[in-house]
């Protein structure tokens, strides 16, 4: 579904992708963690070519993604991207916001896309919000409704920068939640996150970045027992322990 | 002598209507098309288009940096020389559009890039188009940044009209320098002449004032 071949990525001098390998299979869930600055976030902000790469492949079910040819537009309609910040847009309601692209991507009407605006906010546990604006949503609902402005795309991957590293401790589990269902119905994800007890429970595959590199991919009941590299091993100790 | 040039002035009010019929038809054309095009040099500098935006930069600069009176001069006693002859009005509207064309471009970028990067890559990320981002998402954000200093401008804009009475349009301030040729009492006319300019800024500075207020408020309409 999601296959890297030899990417590279600089920011200036700064390389921040040293050669990622990586294939990513359809209804899998990866979960990606490491240090901050390991270039995790880069990672999956160069699926949907939030960011350039400058060496190497990215495929997206057997679409170039960073071929200047590539249709941009229909290949993030398929692609739902959930930012650490949320990012909604502050001046429309919840069902604004989830409504949005729908209309004028997928061109379906006000009608359709209010319907389907409505199911996934219900979905999301918001039901009763969709009259809201972002202001007046605590950091979980925001975030909620982030994933179900994703959603509403109808997305076959969907891909999460740190939701939950913005939110308060009592909000992070609505969210989590939300992701946890989202994973069971067989969505594609890419999660960043260092929610490990949601690694160790959801995903197929967690794999460490440092420095740029992927040190180590393995299913979770491996990664957490027997993590093969020292840097790791150092990761995960501090992480766990706290 | 106060009652006799009074009665002089009231009968000389028709004529200050007209000036001030012509100071509101080259500021209302000049703030059309200066929102306008202002707007559309202020997107493409905040698109950074490669040329275009050094270019408009500098122009920009250039108006910003040089006399009003010079520019109209400029346009129309210097443009002739080139083979391009204007009547006094086009040729206001023209120097008036272009000087508040530069101003609002600034006030424009400012809008634009007062909204937060996260707002342009939730767009991008949903596969919306560069036209659709700046409708739907960076524009309705910037408009509360953009819209105050935008109706201050306005109001900089028509007082600034009294300078094209300098090359023969007949506006407001031109009919004070005319009557007081013939009711040489300076006071008198010039007053009148700044309260009718009053009289259509002072309804723009309260809108300018009340739209401050309102776009400070955050976006929590709806709210019980």
């Amino acid at each position: 579904m999601i296959e890297f071949k030899d990417v590279h990525k600089w920011f200036g001098e700064l390389h921040v992708l040293k050669g990622i390998n990586l294939k990513i299979d359809p209804a899998e869930v990866l979960v990606v963690c490491g240090p901050s600055g390991s270039g995790k976030s880069t990672l999956i902000r160069c699926i949907n070519r939030l960011e350039r790469i400058q060496k190497g492949e990215i495929l997206v079910d057997t679409m170039k993604v960073h071929d200047s040819k590539a249709n941009m537009t229909k290949l993030r309609a398929e692609i739902g991207f959930v930012f650490q910040q949320f990012n909604l847009y502050p001046h429309m309601t919840a069902l604004g916001n989830v409504t949005l692209a729908p209309m004028k991507v997928r061109k379906l009407s006000k009608k359709e896309a209010e319907d389907r605006g409505r199911e996934v906010l219900e979905k999301v546990g918001l039901g009763d919000r969709i009259g809201h604006y972002p202001a007046q949503l605590s950091g979980g609902q925001q975030q909620r409704v982030a994933i179900a402005r994703g959603l509403c795309m109808r997305p076959k991957i969907m891909l999460f920068d740190e939701p939950t590293s913005a939110l308060d401790p009592e909000m992070i589990n609505e969210v989590l939640e939300v992701m946890r269902n989202l994973a069971h119905e067989g969505m594609t994800m890419v999660v960043v996150t260092h929610e490990m007890g949601f690694a160790r429970e959801v995903a197929h595959r967690v794999g460490f970045m440092d420095f740029g590199e992927l040190m180590e991919i393995a299913p979770p009941g491996e990664f957490f027992t027997h993590p093969k590299s020292d840097r790791t091993k150092l990761f995960l100790s501090k992480i766990l322990t706290h | 002598m106060w009652s006799f040039y009074i009665e002089q002035l009231i009968v000389s009010l028709p004529f200050f209507f007209k000036g001030l019929g012509m100071t509101i038809a080259v500021s209302g054309l000049s703030l059309a098309a200066g929102t306008v095009l202002g707007f559309v040099w202020g997107i493409a500098r905040a698109k950074h288009v490669r040329l275009l935006k050094p270019l408009l930069g500098a122009w920009v600069d250039i108006v910003r940096g040089t006399p009003f009176l010079v520019q109209v001069f400029i346009i129309f006693f210097l443009l002739p020389e080139v083979g391009i002859q204007l009547e006094a009005f086009p040729a206001a509207v023209i120097a008036l559009s272009n000087l508040s064309a530069c101003f609002i471009c600034e006030i424009v970028v400012a809008g634009i890039s007062a909204v937060p990067s996260g707002q342009r890559e939730a767009a991008t990320s949903s596969g919306l188009n560069w036209f659709q981002q700046l409708r739907y998402v960076i524009l309705p954000q910037s408009m509360r940044v953009i819209l105050p200093p935008l109706v201050g401008q306005y109001v900089l804009l028509i007082k600034d009209s009294s300078v094209v009475s300098a090359i023969g349009v007949v506006d407001v301030t031109r009919v004070g320098w005319l009557t007081v040729q013939r009711i040489p009492q300076g006071l008198l006319v010039f007053g009148l002449v700044a309260v009718l300019y009053f009289v259509i800024c002072y309804p723009l500075i309260q809108l300018s004032n009340s739209l401050e207020k309102r776009m400070s408020v955050s976006y929590t309409r709806g709210k019980e």
